[in-house]
C-alpha cells in the first residue's frame, strides 16, 4: 500500500509543471509521506515549514471566519501551499511561476489519500 | 506628506463585490487606515494578519534561502485573505467572502500595493 501512494506521489510531481516537493506530515513536522524533485534543496524537508503552519493555522483559525482550511505563501522564486486535513499537513512547494489553482486542485485531490491515514491514524478506518 | 482621508478612499474602492474589509497596517499590527463593517474586527484582522505574516516571513527565510516573502493567501471556511507588504514595515490586507475568486482578490491586492508603493517611498524620506 505505501509503494503504491509513493508511485502515486512521484507520478503527481511530473503532472504539474514547476511542482518540486509533496510532503504529507504530522502537527509536529514528522513526515508521513515524501515526493521531491532531484534539483531541490533537502532544507523544505526540515521541519519547519509543517510546524510553522502548524501555528499558523492555530492564529488563523481565530480571524472569526472559521477553520483554517490552506495557506499559499509566495516567496521570490518559490510558492509553498499548506492544505490542513485534522492532524496531518499536507505541503506542496512549487516554482513561483506554477499555476496556483493547480495546486490547490491538487490539494483537494490528495485530501482523499489523507483522509484513509487520518482515518487509520484516529483507528476508524473502514475496511472495503 | 500623506492625505489620511485619500487613503481610506483608496482602500474603499477595493471594498466591493465581496470583499468585507481593507487595512493598511504596520509591522507590529496597528490599522493605519481600514474600510471594514467594525472597528473591532479591523483591529483583530490587523492583529491577526501581521502575526501570521511575521511567523510565516521569520521561518521562511532560513528554508527557502534567503527569499523574500511576497505575498500570502490564508484560505479560511467562510472567507478568505490576502496579505502583502508595501514597503518594508507596511502590510495591506484584504479580507473577503468565501465566493470572491482567489485571482480577482489577487489582482485587486496587487492593483493597491502598485497605487500607495510610490507615495509610501516619498514619505519615506520625509521620516
Amino acid at each position: 500500500m505505501s509503494e503504491e501512494i509513493q508511485m502515486y506521489f512521484d507520478k503527481l510531481l511530473l503532472r504539474i509543471d514547476g511542482l518540486k516537493v509533496i510532503t504529507v506530515t504530522d502537527r509536529d513536522g514528522v513526515i508521513l509521506i515524501k515526493s521531491e524533485s532531484k534539483d531541490f534543496s533537502d532544507r523544505v524537508l526540515e521541519p519547519t515549514l509543517s510546524t510553522t503552519f502548524s501555528v499558523v493555522n492555530d492564529q488563523a483559525s481565530k480571524l472569526g471566519l472559521k477553520k483554517n482550511k490552506f495557506i499559499i505563501s509566495v516567496y521570490e522564486n518559490h510558492q509553498v501551499v499548506h492544505f490542513n486535513n485534522a492532524t496531518l499537513i499536507t505541503t506542496l512547494v512549487a516554482d513561483s511561476t506554477a499555476n496556483t489553482g493547480m495546486l490547490l486542485n491538487l490539494g483537494d485531490e490528495l485530501k482523499d489519500v489523507t483522509d484513509v491515514i487520518v482515518s487509520a491514524l484516529s483507528g476508524h478506518q473502514d475496511i472495503s | 506628506m500623506l492625505k489620511p482621508k485619500t487613503i481610506s478612499l483608496v482602500l474603499k474602492q477595493a471594498t466591493t463585490g465581496g470583499v468585507k474589509a481593507t487595512l493598511l497596517l504596520n509591522s507590529e499590527g496597528s490599522p493605519l487606515a481600514f474600510i471594514s463593517d467594525s472597528d473591532r474586527e479591523a483591529r483583530v484582522y490587523a492583529a491577526i494578519a501581521s502575526n501570521i505574516w511575521n511567523t510565516i516571513e521569520r521561518n521562511g527565510k532560513s528554508v527557502m534561502n534567503g527569499n523574500a516573502l511576497k505575498f500570502l493567501l490564508v484560505g479560511c471556511e467562510e472567507g478568505n485573505v490576502v496579505i502583502t507588504t508595501v514597503n518594508n514595515n507596511m502590510f495591506l490586507c484584504l479580507v473577503a467572502k468565501p465566493e470572491v475568486e482567489l485571482g480577482m482578490l489577487k489582482a485587486k491586492i496587487d492593483a493597491l500595493t502598485k497605487h500607495l508603493e510610490e507615495p509610501f517611498q516619498q514619505a519615506a524620506t520625509y521620516m
